[in-house]
């Protein structure tokens, strides 16, 4: 039978040849320490505790690194690893709680040669279930070890960053990363190691940028604390986070966005802390970086985050925001223009701003192209730019808006399924707008016919 | 070039056809001409991967002690002769700094309301005065142990104390506290200078210096060639040969955060801290510097961590604004981050939009601590390199 030889070729440690199963399971496959599997003092395992650790080890098996399981184990009623197998009188093996539902149903024949049964006793086959058991234990075995190896490996570096400099620790930093990545479980063992106060401990006003960039790879991927995040808050830290921004790699600008984000996340985050000049001359130009549209995005996350703060929309306005994000406005990917218009539209409630968007005379055109074009987020922040635009300045902008189309668009957001304040909105709009016209010219200007309107 | 390629095509000619050129009598100058032509090519590739460094700042802001920091840390520093050569300089600048102070107080005494802590005990005058005439000469006689005496009575003087710590009116140089308590060592008949004299000693740079000098990493690789230019920093007619500076690779423009309450030397009306301001806006508008980077080194951190305790920051037209918020090292983290916030916002406000992309960084320092400076000075190296880097489209 196919199992038996594929029991020979399992691989021991030490290389040995099973003799028994007994022999099999107390010394080799299920040998003490690992896997944490109680085992009995003479290496055999209780039913129950069996049955429920088996259950465990198979789904844990499954998920992590599923392989063939051999077709024997199997119940062909379920079509799922055997728990608990029985064997019929036909010869004929299933899983217990299936072929007792089986016969619940009111069928006394074996579900594979649909024999009728002559005797409906089902006898657990130990034997076949010591295999089951021996066969997952041995991969879940394997698979605790290769993680732990991990773990151990990432423990060992986190050691190794307290006393190594220079070169040797930016390759330390390399490596923890690639680990942290590939493995979540990981990045508990970095944290439990004290991993995380370390690297913060290695963010300073004299990190080297090779050192720096690394770090924040890292602790981009792992899950911070309060604590954690409030002492990387410190305006050091942030300092050398913000010249990793301007001059890093794409990877590690984004990095930079990611990190800060998550820090401004954090309860205790203050606006003045992302109140740099520095930092956000440097978002806009990670912005305006058409040949990384990942890297734009980000930027405008974090832009976006930055700008719910009221106090630090004039400094954003100050350096050249508005004009730079309105000109971006028509070549930008969906998802980006929504971060990009709900910024706009922040940045309009500050007076700087609002001037600064009538100033740019792209503003108009560029907004009234996005209504109801990609969203109806976007549709309401572009509505919501418009009409302070206009509302500023009506005599000059309202005219603008309808050469360029606004009244057309402002009838399709009304006529939409867009929720009933933002048809308010287009209304009023529409009103402001249509006043310096007379009805015909107006009504020209939407480009329906009479019967419509 | 021309001479060069005409070189070349003669002989070709005379490879080719081995026929004798007509003008033979001027072939050796055609020759030396030419290998002067190459020399000059080689020098001119040679130069241009020559980073320069341009140190600016206002008198006094540090930057002849980075300047001396680099020879130490990057050259072989100073041999016997040169720190034999200090000497004179340090025993002027002992005369000098006790002048000032007994001056000083005399002046305070005369113009302060509580006029009394100026006034210096009866005994000590008679010291003082001989001080303050000997300071006065041109050439400063060498100290000996009993002037060194005389001068440490005089500056353990109480009057001579509350000068000191209301130095700021005065120009009571920096590193007075220094001079004061080494008085022993210098008056020593074999004294030569350490590095540590020779670094805090002054001396008015006029003119330009300059040094050429390879950082060597820990790789051992000799890595790129900076040269570094120091300039005087008074009031001289700058805007003349500033020019000259055109396309170097980076400014380094040191300002004193301490000097926030300090007037100039050349102008005791105006206050240092806005010199430098103006200087440094100055600076930011001359085209020559469009594609430079700008280092800017935040200089004499330890005395400005001190001094925001006593001083508040508000002193200065320019931090005016500034609000304190707490006590201890929380204070002075703060106060520093908004120095910093002040001239990060004063150079965004004075670099035209296309100058961008260059190269900003703020660096915070202690110019008379070789390793802060050491340090420093690695990561405006790998902040140079990696510019290269971008620049040539490698990163």
């Amino acid at each position: 039978m196919p199992q038996y030889q594929q029991q020979a070729s399992w691989r021991l440690e030490g290389g040995g040849q099973i003799i028994d199963l007994e022999t099999a399971i107390k010394d080799g496959i299920l040998g003490g320490g690992g896997g944490g599997l109680p085992a009995g003092k003479d290496g055999t395992l209780g039913a129950t505790a069996e049955k429920l650790d088996l259950k465990k080890m198979i789904e844990e098996l499954d998920s992590a690194a599923p392989e063939d399981v051999p077709s024997v184990f199997i119940c062909p009623i379920s079509l799922e690893p055997m728990v608990d197998p029985v064997t019929l009188c036909t010869g004929q093996t299933y899983e217990r709680a299936n072929i007792l539902k089986w016969f619940s149903l009111g069928h006394l024949t074996c579900p594979t040669t649909m024999q009728e049964l002559w005797d409906d006793a089902v006898t657990p086959n130990r034997t076949l279930h010591q295999l089951i058991n021996a066969w997952f234990s041995q991969r879940y075995l394997l698979l605790k070890k290769r993680s732990e190896d991990v773990q151990g490996r990432a423990a060992e570096l986190v050691q190794s960053l307290k006393k190594v400099k220079g070169q040797a620790r930016v390759q330390a930093l390399k490596d923890l990363q690639k680990i942290v990545v590939a493995h979540t479980s990981v990045k508990k063992t970095v944290a439990d190691s004290g991993g995380v106060s370390l690297l913060s401990s290695l963010l300073g006003p004299f990190t080297s940028h090779a050192v720096g960039s690394e770090v924040i790879a890292i602790l981009v991927n792992l899950c911070l604390d309060s604590d954690a995040k409030t002492s990387l808050m410190q305006p050091a830290r942030i300092s050398l986070v913000v010249d990793m921004l301007n001059e890093g790699t794409i990877d590690t600008k984004i990095n930079c966005t990611r990190f800060i984000e998550m820090l401004m996340e954090e309860k205790s985050f203050r606006w003045e802390v992302v109140s740099s000049l520095s930092l956000l001359v440097a978002l806009l130009r990670l912005v305006k970086d058409k040949r990384h549209p990942n890297g734009m995005a980000a930027g405008l996350s974090l832009l976006k985050a930055i700008c719910s703060h009221e106090q630090v929309r004039s400094l954003i306005v100050s350096v050249g925001a508005v004009p730079q994000l309105v000109e971006l406005l028509p070549n930008l990917s969906p998802e980006c223009s929504e971060p990009a218009l709900h910024i706009l539209d922040d940045l309009s409630t500050a007076p700087e701003g609002l001037s600064a968007l009538k100033d740019c005379p792209q503003t108009i055109p560029n907004a009234v192209r996005l209504l109801m074009r990609v969203s109806e987020a976007c549709t309401q922040y572009a509505l919501s730019i418009l009409w302070a635009v206009c509302k500023l300045a009506p005599d000059e902008c309202a005219s603008l808006a309808v050469e360029a189309g606004l009244a057309a668009k402002l009838l399709l957001v009304i006529q939409s399924g867009c929720s009933p304040e933002l048809k308010q909105r287009a209304a009023e709009l529409l009103k402001l707008c249509s006043l310096n016209y007379t009805t015909t010219l107006f009504i020209s200007k939407c480009k329906l016919t009479r019967t419509i309107q | 070039m021309i001479s060069m390629l005409y070189f070349v095509v003669e002989s070709m000619g005379s490879f080719c056809s081995r026929q004798q050129p007509l003008n033979e009598v001027d072939s050796d100058e055609n020759k030396q001409a030419a290998e002067i032509d190459k020399r000059i090519d080689r020098e001119t590739k040679a130069e241009q991967h020559i980073h320069k460094l341009l140190l600016l700042g206002a008198g006094e802001s540090g930057k002849s002690t980075i300047f001396k920091q680099i020879r130490l840390l990057f050259q072989t520093g100073f041999d016997e002769a040169e720190l034999r050569s200090y000497t004179s300089v340090i025993h002027a600048n002992v005369y000098q700094t006790i002048k000032i102070l007994y001056d000083g107080a005399k002046e305070l005494a005369e113009n302060e309301p509580n006029s009394l802590k100026y006034v210096v005990r009866t005994d000590n005058k008679e010291i003082g005065e001989n001080l303050s005439e000997i300071g006065s000469r041109m050439e400063s006689p060498c100290l000996t142990k009993e002037i060194a005496k005389e001068i440490a009575t005089l500056w353990n003087d109480t009057a001579i104390q509350e000068t000191y710590s209301h130095g700021n009116i005065l120009q009571v140089p920096d590193c007075a506290q220094y001079f004061m308590e080494n008085l022993e060592r210098f008056s020593e008949v074999n004294y030569i200078p350490t590095k540590e004299d020779v670094l805090h000693a002054r001396v008015r740079t006029t003119g330009v210096v300059e040094i050429q000098f390879s950082p060597v990493g820990e790789s051992r690789k000799s890595g790129e060639v900076y040269r570094l230019y120091d300039v005087g920093g008074q009031r001289n007619e700058r805007r003349k040969w500033i020019h000259l500076f055109e396309g170097v690779t980076s400014v380094i423009f040191c300002a004193a955060i301490s000097e926030y309450d300090q007037m100039l030397f050349e102008d005791d009306t105006k206050n240092r801290m806005m010199e430098t301001k103006e200087l440094f806006e100055w600076v930011l508008k001359q085209s020559c510097f469009e594609k430079s980077s700008f280092m800017l080194f935040l200089n004499k951190f330890d005395i400005f961590e001190k001094k925001v305790h006593r001083v508040p920051l508000n002193v200065c037209e320019w931090f005016k604004d500034y609000q304190p918020m707490g006590s201890g090292k929380q204070e002075v983290e703060h106060a520093y981050e908004f120095v910093k916030k002040k001239f990060e916002e004063l150079y965004f406000q004075n670099s035209k939009p296309d100058c961008v992309d260059r190269a900003f960084k703020i660096y915070r320092t202690t110019a008379l601590d070789q390793k802060l400076v050491k340090k420093t000075f690695k990561l405006v190296d790998e902040t140079l390199r990696r510019r290269n880097l971008i620049e040539a489209g490698l990163l």
